[in-house]
C-alpha cells in the first residue's frame, strides 16, 4: 500500500510554474475579451453577427491550450532530437507558401498555407523551430563558436536562405524577428563580439538597402516618420492608432467603448489590438499588459539560468530564445502601434487574433513550463 | 583565442552576464514602451483626442419637413413627403469589390456604369447612388449592410391639386424655399426650424450615438387657406374650358365669401403642373388674378351708378336719354352698341349703356367724388391679399382728368384694376355697402370694414344688378337655376402702348348670389377671346353661371327662388 502511494507521489509530476501559468492564463483570457471587443463591429459588417472572430479566436485558444498540455509532457530531449527536422519542415512550408494554389494570398502577401479548414502561417512556426534548432546548434558548437565560420557564418547563411523566402512572401515583420532572435541567441550563446557586431551591422545595412529598394516598405517607413502629414495615405493606420491611445487617456473609455475599432483603425483585432486596449483601458491597461510581458521575459530568463546551473545548456538556450522571441514580438508590436517602429504585420503574442501566432506562443510557453518542470523534477529526485 | 567575449565563457559568467544584458535590454525596451504610452495617453492626449473628435464627431443639420398647405376643410394642397437619397463613400466601397454585385442589383445600376462612376469618384467621400426614393426602398438597400452605403432624409414637395391651384399655391425650389404664390408669401411660417445634432460616426459613416446639445427639428406650421378645394377645382375646370373654347390668352376666376372676404377659389389659366414643372415658361407661374391689371369696362359701371344714387341726384327711375346711341364729348365720341332711347337708371345698367352712364357721371358727379369713390372701393391700392407680386392697379389723380376721361371712367376705361380688386369691390353690394379686407387664410380676424354705400343704395343696386343678370339684361347667361343672381358684364378693348386694339377684348363678369342674401361673390375675366364671341355675356357670364351654380350647391346654400323650383318641377312632372 505504502509502495503504491509512494509510487503515485513519485510519478505525479511537479506542479507547473504558477507565475508563468497565471500570466499566460491572464493574457489568453484578456486577449479573448479584447478580440471580441475589437472585432464585434467588423464581424457584424462582414459576417452579419458579432461573434465570428470571437468563435474563431476561442477555438484557436482552446487548440493552443491543448497543444500546450501536450508539449508540457514532451521531454526537452525529444525537441532537441527532432529540431533539425522541424526546421527543415518549416523551410519546406515556407517554400510551399510561395507556390500558387498551395499558398493563400491575403492583401497581396502569400503568408498562409491552406490546410482545408484552417490556414496556417509557417513563418510563425519557423521562428520557434529556429529557436529549437539554434539551441541545439549552440550546444553542439559550444567550443568552436569563437571561430567565424563555425560560429556565426553558418547561422548567417541559414538566415539568408529564410530571409530570401520571407522577402518573397513578403513578411518583413517575421524576417526582423527571425534575425533578431537568432542574433540574440548567438550573443547570449557566447559568439565573439567582433564577429557578432560585424554580422549585425551588415544585417542592418542590408535592411536599410531593402527598405530603400522597395517602394512599399519605403512608404511605410515614411508614413511612420510623419504620420499626420500622411494621415489620409500611408500614415492612416498609425494616425488612427495614435488617436486610440490619445482617446484612452489615463483610465480608458471603458470596455467596449472604443470608437477607433469601428472601421477607423484597420486590423484592430490583430496587429492593432494593443491600441484598442489603450483606448478602452487607458494607460492603466497598457501598463498592465507591459507588466505581464515583463513577467514572462524575466521568468523565462530565470528558468534559463536555472537550467544553465543545472548543466542543461540546451534547455537554457531554448528558454532564452523563447524569452527573446515572445518579448521581442510584444515590444515590436507595441512599438508599431505607438509609432516608434515602422508598421509591420506582427501580432501581439497571446493577445491578438491569429491562430498560428497563438499556437506558436503557447507551444513556446509550454516548452518553458516543461523546462521548469524538469528542473523541479531533478531537484526532487536529488 | 581570448577576447572580451571569451573572458566571460572562461569565468563561467558569460551566459548569465550576456543573458542578463539581453534581459535588461528587453525590460528597458518595455519600459520605453510605457514611457511612450504615457506620452501619448497623457501628454499628447489633448491633440490626439481633438484629431479623433474632428474625424468621428460631426454636427449634423436635421431637416424637418415643411408645413402643409391645406384648404379650409383640411384637404392638402401642398405636402412634403419624406424621401431618401442613397449615397456611398467611394473610398470605402472601392475596398470591398465583393459587395458590388449585391449593391448594383439592389440599386438597379448596370455593373459597368457603376464601376465607371465609382472609379471617377475614387478620391471622393460622397456620391449619390439614388436620389429621392421611397424610404422603404432605401431601408431595403440599407438592410444589406453594405459598407460605405448610407441614406439621407430629404423632403419632396408634392401638390395634390396639381395645376388647379398651382398659380395660387406657387412652388418651392430645390432647397425647399417658397418661390411663388402662397409658398413664397408664407415661406417663413411654412419653413421648418432646422434641428442640430452632434453625431458620433463610425468609420463607415454610420451614426453610433447622438451627443448632448441636440435640438430636434421643428416641422413647419400647417397653413390653412380660405380656399375650398372643391370650388377651386370647379372654378379652374370651367375657366379652362372657356379659355379653350374662346381661344383666349388667359383668364381668372375669383370666388369670395361675401360675408367674410375669404377667398374661396382663385383660379388662373394658363397654369402649370407644380409637380413636374420642368419645361414651362415662367409666365405660366403668374397669379394673374392679383398680378395682372386690366381695364374692366362695363363691369365697373355699377360703382359709378351707385355713387350717383348715393349723391341723391338720381333715383333708379330717373330717366336718361341715350338717343341716338352716341354723343360727343369734345372731340371724342361715346357710343353704345345700339340706340336704347329714353331709359331709366336700372336699364342703363341692364343694357350696359355707355352713353347713359357717362351722362350720369358728367351731370351728377365731381371728379374728386369719383376719385374718392374708386379709392374707397379699394382700387389703386393693393388688396393686401399677401400674395406675391400683387399689383395695385392705376388711377391717375382727378386734377388731371379731362371731361372725356371722367366720362370713360364711368364705364370702366382709364383705370387699371386687378381681378382681385374687382371681386372685392363687388362685395360692397353683397355685404350691405361695407368693404372688407379680403383674405386667403381661413377665418381671418373680423374687421369692421368701411362703409362705402348706404344700405338703401345697396338694396337699389342689387335690384338693378338682378335685372342686369336677368333675361332683360346683358348678363342673362349668368342665370342660375333656383337662385336669384345679381351681376354685371364687361367688355373692354385691350390697350397697349399704341392705344386700344380694335378687335381685342377683355370679357368680364362680376356678380353675387343669392341676391336676396348674398353669400358668394364671383368675378370672372377672360382675356383676348378670339373665337365664339368676345362679349362678357358670351365669354365670362357662362363661366360665372357654372361656377356659381356649383359653388352654391357645394356650400348647401338654400335657394331663394323656390317658385322657379316649383314651376320647373311642375313642368317636368306634367
Amino acid at each position: 500500500m505504502a509502495d503504491t502511494t509512494n509510487a503515485a507521489v513519485m510519478r505525479r509530476p511537479p506542479p507547473l510554474d504558477p507565475v508563468l501559468l497565471y500570466t499566460l492564463a491572464t493574457l489568453l483570457a484578456f486577449g479573448l475579451v479584447m478580440v471580441y471587443s475589437a472585432s464585434a463591429f467588423v464581424s457584424v459588417h462582414q459576417a452579419g453577427y458579432s461573434t465570428y472572430y470571437l468563435w474563431h479566436d476561442a477555438v484557436n485558444t482552446a487548440l493552443s491550450v491543448i497543444t500546450l498540455t501536450v508539449v508540457v509532457r514532451i521531454p526537452t530531449a525529444v525537441w532537441r532530437k527532432i529540431s533539425p527536422y522541424l526546421l527543415m519542415a518549416g523551410l519546406v512550408a515556407l517554400v510551399m507558401v510561395l507556390i500558387p494554389h498551395l499558398g493563400v494570398r491575403v492583401n497581396g502577401s502569400a503568408r498562409w498555407l491552406s490546410l482545408g479548414v484552417i490556414n496556417i502561417q509557417p513563418s510563425e512556426f519557423l521562428k520557434l523551430f529556429l529557436v529549437l534548432y539554434l539551441a541545439g546548434y549552440l550546444v553542439r558548437r559550444k567550443d568552436r563558436l569563437s571561430e567565424f565560420t563555425h560560429g556565426i557564418l553558418t547561422v548567417a547563411t541559414l538566415l539568408m536562405v529564410t530571409g530570401v523566402l520571407l522577402l518573397l512572401e513578403p513578411d518583413m515583420g517575421s524576417e526582423v524577428i527571425l534575425w533578431a532572435v537568432a542574433f540574440g541567441m548567438l550573443f547570449v550563446g557566447g559568439v565573439r563580439l567582433s564577429h557578432f557586431l560585424a554580422v549585425v551591422l551588415s544585417g542592418v545595412g542590408a535592411g536599410v538597402l531593402l527598405i530603400l529598394a522597395s517602394r512599399y516598405r519605403e512608404d511605410r517607413v515614411i508614413g511612420f516618420l510623419h504620420p499626420f502629414a500622411r494621415a489620409k495615405g500611408d500614415g492612416y493606420q498609425l494616425v488612427q492608432s495614435l488617436m486610440a491611445f490619445g482617446r484612452g487617456g489615463w483610465f480608458g473609455r471603458g470596455l467596449g467603448l472604443s470608437i477607433q475599432k469601428l472601421y477607423y483603425l484597420p486590423a484592430s483585432h490583430t496587429d492593432f489590438l494593443f491600441a484598442i486596449i489603450a483606448e478602452e483601458f487607458g494607460l492603466v491597461g497598457v501598463l498592465f499588459v507591459i507588466m505581464l510581458f515583463g513577467i514572462l521575459v524575466v521568468r523565462a530568463f530565470q528558468i534559463a539560468e536555472a537550467a544553465r546551473q543545472d548543466g542543461d545548456l540546451y534547455s537554457c538556450y531554448v528558454a532564452q530564445g523563447v524569452a527573446i522571441l515572445i518579448g521581442l514580438e510584444a515590444i515590436i508590436n507595441m512599438g508599431v502601434d505607438m509609432g516608434v517602429l515602422p508598421t509591420k504585420g506582427l501580432a501581439l503574442p497571446l493577445l491578438s487574433y491569429g491562430g498560428s501566432s497563438t499556437l506558436m506562443s503557447c507551444t513556446a510557453l509550454g516548452l518553458l513550463l516543461r523546462i521548469d518542470r524538469e528542473r523541479k523534477a531533478q531537484g526532487a529526485s536529488r | 583565442m581570448t577576447g572580451p567575449g571569451h573572458y566571460f565563457i572562461v569565468t563561467g559568467q558569460t551566459g548569465f552576464g550576456r543573458s542578463a544584458f539581453v534581459m535588461t535590454l528587453m525590460l528597458l525596451s518595455l519600459a520605453l514602451m510605457a514611457v511612450r504610452a504615457f506620452y501619448l495617453q497623457v501628454l499628447d492626449a489633448p491633440f490626439l483626442r481633438h484629431a479623433a473628435r474632428r474625424e468621428a464627431i460631426e454636427t449634423v443639420q436635421q431637416e424637418g419637413h415643411r408645413g402643409m398647405i391645406v384648404d379650409r376643410h383640411g384637404q392638402p394642397l401642398a405636402i412634403s413627403t419624406p424621401v431618401d437619397s442613397l449615397w456611398a463613400n467611394p473610398r470605402i466601397l472601392l475596398k470591398e469589390p465583393a459587395v458590388w454585385p449585391r449593391l448594383t442589383r439592389a440599386i438597379g445600376w448596370r455593373t459597368a456604369t457603376f464601376e465607371k462612376a465609382l472609379d471617377a469618384q475614387r478620391h471622393e467621400q460622397f456620391m449619390y447612388l439614388r436620389r429621392e426614393v421611397d424610404p422603404r426602398y432605401a431601408q431595403r438597400v440599407l438592410a444589406l449592410r453594405i459598407p460605405g452605403v448610407a441614406s439621407q432624409r430629404e423632403y419632396r414637395r408634392y401638390y395634390p391639386a396639381g395645376a388647379v391651384a398651382a398659380t395660387l399655391i406657387g412652388f418651392t425650389n430645390i432647397n425647399d424655399q417658397g418661390q411663388d404664390g402662397v409658398e413664397l408669401a408664407y415661406n417663413s411660417f411654412l419653413s421648418p426650424r432646422r434641428g442640430r445634432a452632434i453625431v458620433v460616426r463610425d468609420g463607415l459613416g454610420g451614426p453610433i450615438a447622438v451627443r448632448r446639445g441636440r435640438e430636434p427639428p421643428r416641422p413647419g406650421h400647417t397653413l390653412v387657406l380660405s380656399i375650398d378645394e372643391r370650388i377651386q377645382y370647379l372654378a379652374y375646370r370651367e375657366l379652362l374650358k372657356a379659355v379653350r373654347y374662346h381661344d383666349a390668352s388667359s383668364g381668372s376666376v375669383i370666388v369670395l365669401d361675401a360675408r367674410t372676404g375669404e377667398v374661396l377659389a382663385l383660379a388662373n389659366v394658363p397654369s402649370f403642373n407644380p409637380n413636374t414643372r420642368s419645361d414651362l415658361d415662367s409666365s405660366y407661374y403668374r397669379d394673374r388674378a392679383v398680378t395682372d391689371v386690366l381695364e374692366p369696362g362695363s363691369s365697373l359701371k355699377p360703382f359709378t351708378i351707385a355713387l350717383a344714387l348715393q349723391s341723391g341726384r338720381i333715383v333708379p327711375h330717373t330717366l336718361i336719354s341715350t338717343s341716338p346711341g352716341s354723343y360727343w364729348v369734345g372731340p371724342d365720341k361715346i357710343s353704345d352698341v345700339g340706340n336704347f332711347g329714353l331709359i331709366d337708371v336700372s336699364h342703363v345698367i341692364a343694357e350696359s349703356s355707355n352713353v347713359g352712364a357717362s351722362k350720369i357721371a358728367l351731370t351728377t358727379l365731381t371728379r374728386r367724388a369719383m376719385y374718392r369713390n374708386f379709392l374707397r372701393l379699394g382700387f389703386a391700392h393693393s388688396t393686401h391679399s399677401g400674395l406675391p407680386g400683387e399689383s395695385s392697379g392705376f388711377l391717375s389723380p382727378p386734377d388731371t382728368w379731362e371731361p372725356i376721361q371722367k366720362a370713360t371712367l364711368s364705364f370702366g376705361y382709364g383705370i387699371s384694376v386687378t381681378p382681385m380688386q374687382m371681386a372685392r369691390a363687388y362685395t360692397v353690394f353683397a355685404d350691405g355697402g361695407i368693404l372688407r379686407p379680403i383674405s386667403i387664410l381661413k377665418a381671418p380676424p373680423q374687421s369692421p370694414g368701411r362703409r362705402v354705400f348706404s344700405r338703401t343704395v345697396v338694396s337699389e343696386m342689387r335690384h338693378m344688378l338682378e335685372l342686369a343678370a336677368s333675361p332683360v339684361g346683358t348678363g342673362a347667361n349668368a342665370d342660375v337655376v333656383n337662385y336669384r343672381v345679381a351681376g354685371k358684364t364687361g367688355t373692354a378693348h385691350i390697350a397697349d402702348t399704341k392705344g386700344y386694339h380694335r378687335h381685342r377684348y377683355v370679357a368680364s363678369f362680376g356678380g353675387f348670389a343669392p341676391a336676396s342674401d348674398p353669400r358668394l361673390v364671383v368675378f370672372v375675366d377672360v382675356r383676348d377671346p378670339r373665337k365664339h364671341g368676345y362679349y362678357g355675356a358670351q365669354c365670362a357670364a357662362p363661366v360665372f353661371r357654372k361656377v356659381m351654380t356649383g359653388a352654391l350647391r357645394i356650400l348647401n346654400i338654400p335657394p331663394d327662388n323656390p317658385v322657379t323650383t316649383m314651376a320647373r318641377a311642375h313642368t317636368r312632372w306634367s
